[in-house]
This record gives structure tokens, sequence and C-alpha cells, in this order.
């Protein structure tokens, strides 16, 4: 059984929140897999997405210790849910290896530079097919997460 | 404006220190009488005090301290407070927020220090932060379940001037009360107590700081449930009562633990079932096919134990919504109060004392036969507090603090000078070991200068007596650091703080020197000497499950 729990939380935008989730993970024994975050359509608010692994705790302790911080306002586990998971990749390449990436979906941004994005199997996959071709450089962002309508 | 603040708080007590990065605070606190400061010697014993404060008339405690050390000074005391349940509010001062960052002098990350041990913690840059904070932190530190919340606030918010505002009503999106009972799982809960074989409730802190004593009560004779308490929820059912367990837990009484491991439905009223309640967390209750949980923290839920019928409300409000559904209640009831009774009779509390020396219990059961059940006993951590535990039949909520989850030893003599602060017209005793008392014995001078009519009782076996005990049962009887014989005099040392006290050896001094400790007016102190190797018993050994706990020799 998966360990990991996807949750999507909607947080104030203030000094302390990072610190306050990230510390009530580690203190229950949780650990972080994937994580992004950006503001949300709420002013003062942020939307937050966790991969996190759950321990030895039960599964559903992430989503309530959670819920005891003041600062989170919304905690949506979606785990096992039917979702749209996006993840980014920007990565410096070969100038010969521009044209096969493109065909496999990657995006130029300029010159060298390629992004792709897509489920994590899909970026992982992105990301072998760049070792295979030798990578300059790359970046790759947590996951975005979002019910399927 | 924060003392304004603080005042509109209707706060009484503060407990602080000042230092740099609080002394604007200071250079105003006269100018506010109603606020009575209490200058403590030690930041810790400012938390202590406040939280004994809290425990002893439910109003929040309030903390000061300085910015740095001060502040890193109180996280055992705001640990102590949240592991418990306490509320507590603690301003902090930070250094100028222009300073924040640059390692300045006495600078410290409180809010990443205090984030683990805190409900909820704010810093304050701004001055037109203030008011809504501080409503805010004292609405969150009484609600729900309560716990302390740190403030803190830069230096120069403290200076800067504003314009008097009171803080709007209050709307915190990510603040959740949990006051709804589902009124269909009450209803399942309560048939469950009724129609079980072999049921048995256990309440814990929650139905205390709920103020739930009488609903519990009333459930539990109207289902013929036998009630046990954790060592928090002591006072939550009279101990006296026939259907009492007395306390359970890994040094709880034998009557008890069997009661627990052989329950059918087991309901778990405001606790958070942790691992000195079910030793063995595998073998804990293993006959229950009903678990039943009641607690106003949704994430108590299935964090230990997972419960089969759940209600995430307040005990009160849940226990009374349970009652008009008990119904009938199984005919052979009866059978499984007998068999309870049974095992009372079958293993009693009981206690050596064929040796000569003073025991324990001996101090213990003087005391109560004086106090009876109007005196607070604030007892420390080890021994003495299991002993204060069980050696008085506490009938009424609120007469027993101690810190039952963080565990913090030192709490006793600052918790009980809260304590005494909070409720004047009661008597206080502390009971304490020789070790722990040490650990904050400057608190003394607090007791002195406020003539706090405050008896401390040490009970003094010249070592870390559980630590010692666990050396000797569970660790191959290797005594490693435990021994204490070089001690202060605490006859001297009360008397170099300004306050009388007395050294007992033998069993007929115990009296005379409670009657001189209840004749005198302001502090008195009695410096216990028993028996070094007397016990607590009964105890489950360590990973053990709660069948096979040991019990005292017979006397």
């Amino acid at each position: 059984m998966s360990q990991i729990r996807v949750l999507s939380l909607e947080v104030e935008d203030a000094p302390n929140t990072l610190t306050k989730v990230s510390g009530a993970i580690r203190r229950r024994g949780f650990h972080v897999r994937g994580i992004s975050v950006g503001p949300s359509r709420h002013a003062g608010r942020f939307r937050l997405t966790l991969q996190v692994d759950h321990g030895h705790a039960e599964a559903d302790q992430v989503r309530k210790q959670l819920e005891r911080l003041v600062e989170v306002v919304e905690v949506e586990d979606l785990t096992g849910d039917e979702v749209h998971s996006r993840e980014l990749v920007v990565a410096n390449v070969a100038t010969s290896d521009v044209d096969a990436l493109v065909r496999l979906g990657a995006k130029v941004l300029s010159g060298t530079t390629v992004e792709f994005s897509g489920e994590r199997d899909e970026v992982g996959a992105f990301i072998d097919e760049l070792h295979r071709h030798g990578i300059v450089d790359v970046a790759r962002s947590g996951p975005v997460v979002m019910r399927r309508a | 404006m924060i003392l304004e603040a603080l005042e509109r708080e209707g706060v009484e007590y503060v407990f602080g220190y000042p230092g740099g990065a609080n002394l604007p605070l200071y250079q105003h606190l006269h100018e506010h009488p109603r606020l009575k400061h209490i200058l403590v010697r030690h930041e810790q014993g400012a938390a202590h005090m406040a939280d004994g404060y809290a425990r002893a008339c439910g109003k929040p405690g309030v903390v000061f301290a300085t910015s740095g050390p001060g502040a890193l000074n109180l996280v055992t005391g705001l640990c102590t407070a949240y592991m418990d349940s306490v509320p507590m509010v603690a301003i902090t001062g930070q250094v100028a927020s222009t300073q924040v960052g640059r390692d300045a002098f006495q600078e410290s990350d409180v809010i990443g220090a205090t984030s683990s041990v805190t409900k909820h913690s704010y810093l304050v840059t701004k001055i037109d932060q203030l008011p809504r904070v501080i409503h805010e932190a004292f609405h969150i530190a009484t609600t729900g379940r309560p716990g302390p919340v740190l403030i803190d606030v830069c230096k120069d918010v403290q200076q800067a001037e504003a314009e008097r505002v009171t803080p709007d009503r209050l709307q915190i999106a990510g603040y959740r009360l949990n006051g709804h009972v589902d009124l269909g799982e009450a209803s399942r809960a309560a048939r469950a107590l009724a129609e079980a074989e072999r049921p048995v409730i256990l309440a814990g802190h929650g139905v205390i700081l709920s103020h739930a004593e009488p609903q519990l009560q009333e459930l539990a004779e109207a289902a013929a449930t036998p009630v046990g308490t954790t060592l928090l929820g002591i006072g939550a059912f009279p101990v006296r009562h026939p259907l009492s367990l007395h306390m359970t837990g890994f040094m709880g009484t034998g009557w008890n633990l069997k009661a627990v491991q052989n329950a059918d439905v087991l309901m778990m009223v405001g606790m958070r079932v942790d691992d000195r309640v079910t030793a063995r967390l595998a073998d804990f209750a293993p006959r229950v096919k009903t678990f039943i949980h009641v607690d106003i923290d949704g994430s108590e839920m299935g964090k230990n134990v997972r419960p089969h019928i759940e209600l995430v409300a307040d005990a009160k409000q849940a226990l009374a919504a349970m009652t008009p559904h008990v119904g009938p209640v199984q005919k052979d009831r009866g059978r499984w109060l007998s068999q309870i009774d049974a095992w009372r009779e079958e293993h009693p509390l009981r206690y050596k004392h064929s040796n000569g020396r003073l025991q324990p219990q001996d101090v213990l059961l003087d005391m109560y036969r004086r106090a009876d059940n109007r005196a607070i006993v604030v007892a420390d951590v080890g021994q003495n507090q299991i002993w204060a535990a069980l050696w008085w039949n506490y009938d009424r909520p609120g007469l027993f603090i101690n810190s039952g989850g963080a565990g913090t030893m030192g709490f006793a003599l600052p918790a009980s000078l809260g304590a005494k602060f909070a409720r004047p017209d009661l008597p206080v005793w502390c009971v304490a070991g020789e070790g722990g008392f040490v650990m904050t014995a400057q608190e003394l001078s607090v007791a002195v200068e406020h003539q706090l009519d405050v008896k401390i009782v040490i009970l003094n076996n010249f070592s870390l007596g559980m630590v010692r005990q666990f050396q000797d049962d569970f660790y191959g009887g290797v005594r490693s650091h435990v021994d204490l014989t070089h001690s202060p005099d605490f006859v001297k040392l009360a008397e170099a703080y300004g306050l009388p006290a007395r050294r007992v050896e033998r069993l007929e001094d115990v009296a005379p020197a409670l009657d001189a400790a209840e004749r005198t007016r302001g502090p008195f102190l009695v410096d216990f000497r028993i028996d070094p190797e007397a016990n607590v018993y009964p105890i489950v050994p360590l990973g053990k499950s709660l069948n096979e706990f040991w019990e005292a020799p017979e006397a």
C-alpha cells in the first residue's frame, strides 16, 4: 500500500506558515516527497501541494495534524482520487538533442533551453531520456494537483 | 497597548522576568495596577507558575519574558502546558524588527524554537497587528482544546505609539472549533455501553477541562458502567464512588487494569490514549469489540487506538447527549461489577511499612486526613507524583495538579505557587522529590516575598527514586547516577530563603511536623527522610502489557 498522501492546502500568506507546516510534518514522523507553493485565488492565501509519506502513523493523521495548524485554512486529501498532477522540468541540453526532445513533447524556451510538463511518471521518463542524451543542467518542480472535473 | 489589551482580557496576574527586549513593557507596568506582576527567579518558574494558576482556576496563565535566553527558558514550561492542554499566553520581547535576522544581542528564533510546543504563535513586527493578535491569542489559548500561545513582540513595536483600537469580532479562518455532537453516534455509543457485558469508561483531562464531571457520573450511573481515570483525569470521577476504578495506566490500580484488559466495550473520553495508558499497544484492552473515543481534537481519533465509534466534540456536550439514549442495561451487569469488586479485593493498593523506615504513604495518608477533599495537591514528577495520585481519594476536580504528559521535573514548586495565587481560599500542598525540588528551588523567594501559604513536602529518598526503581527492576540492577546524597540541607536552605522548615525521619514526628505546617501562616517546608528503597506499585514493566503488572510486596 502506498505510504504517500497527496494533499492540497490553502494556507495563510504569513512568514511562519511554511515553518509551521514543515514542523508539524517532521514532528509527527512524516516525510515530504514533493512540494509546490504559489498564490491561490484568494488574496492573502497560498495554495500548497504536498506529497507526504505518513510513516507509521495512520494515513489520515497527515490531514488531521495539518488541520490543527491555525495557519492552515483548508486541507483537501486527494490521495487515490482522479486528479491531474503536473510537474515541470526545465533543462539546458546540447544543441544536437533539441529536436529529439521536442518530438517527445518538450517546448523550446530559448536556444538550447527546453521545458516539459506532465504527470510524475512522464516527467521521470523525460528526465531518463535527458540522462541518455547527457544533460547540461536540469530543474524539476514539485507537483501541482487538481481533482478532475 | 499590550498592557491595556491584557486588562481588557481580564488578566489579573502576570508571571514574568524583565530584560533588554521587553523593557518598554516593564516601563509602563506600574500604570496598570490591575495587572499584578509576580517577579519570578527564572523564566521556567514563570511558565510553571502560570500553568499552576491556570489549572487551579481555569483562567489562562500569562507570562512575560525577554528575548533570547529569557524566552528560551520558557520552552520547558510551554511544553508542559502544551502536553497537558493548559491555557497560557506568553508574551516575549524580541529584538527590534530592523535587527531581526542580524544575530543581534539576545536574538533567537523564538517562534522556531517554540512552534512544536505551542498551540499557536505570532511574531509581531508592526503595531497595528497587536490588538488583533492579543485578542486572538487569548481566544485560541482558551477555546477548543486549550493550550499555550506565544506572542513574540519586537522591541520597536512595544515602543510604538498607536491609536487605541478595540479589536473587531474574531475571524480566524484556519481555526476550527468542534462543538457539534453527532446525535446518531452519541446514541450508538450509549447503547453500546448499556448492551455491553463488560463495559468500562476511562476519563481524561478533557472531562475536567470541559467541566463534564456531573455528566460523566450521570452516564456512568445510568449505564451501570465503571469509570477509571488517567493521571490527568484524576478528580473527573470520585475515587470513593462504587463505580470508581481509580487510576488507569502502567502505574494504575490492579482492579482498573484487570477491568480494562477484560472489557468488551471501552469508552475513552477526553484523553490521548498515550503509551502510559496503553502500555504495550498491541495488547491494550485485547477483548474489546467496540472502542468509543470522545475528544474535542479530531486528530486524536486513531492516533493511537482506532475507535469504532468516534465523537469529535466537547466532552460535556457529548456525555450529556448520550445519557438519554442509554435505555435498558444488560441484565448480567451485576456479575461484571462483582467481578471488579473481587479484583479490588484481590489486588488492593498496599505498601510495606514493616521495616522501621518512614514510608511516603505514611506522610501522604496523614496529609489526606487533614486536608480531605479541600486542599489542592501539586505534585512533581516521579515516584512522589504517583504516590500522591494513588494515595489520596480525590473526589472533586482541580485538586490534583501535576505534569502528566511532559513529565517535567521541577514543576511542583512554581506550579503550587501559581495555584495559590489562583485559589487563595484553598490550602495548597506541594509534593516533590528532592531531585525535582532543586531544579526550581529558586522560586522559594517568590513564596517568601508574597508570604504564600503553601506547604512544601519533600519526600526525600536521597536518590532519583523512579529512575533508581527502573534501574533496579528493568535495567539489570545497575544503579547509575541516581545517588543524590549530596543534596543541600533543606532546612537550612529554607531558612536561607526565609521560610520555616523541619526535618522528619520517624513516623511519630510526621503529625507534629504537619501540625506545625498547618499552624504556620505563609510558606513552610518539611523535609521527610523516607525509605530510600520505597517503590511505586503497581507497575507494569516497560514494554509489557497491562496484564503483567507487578504488585507491592505483602506489607
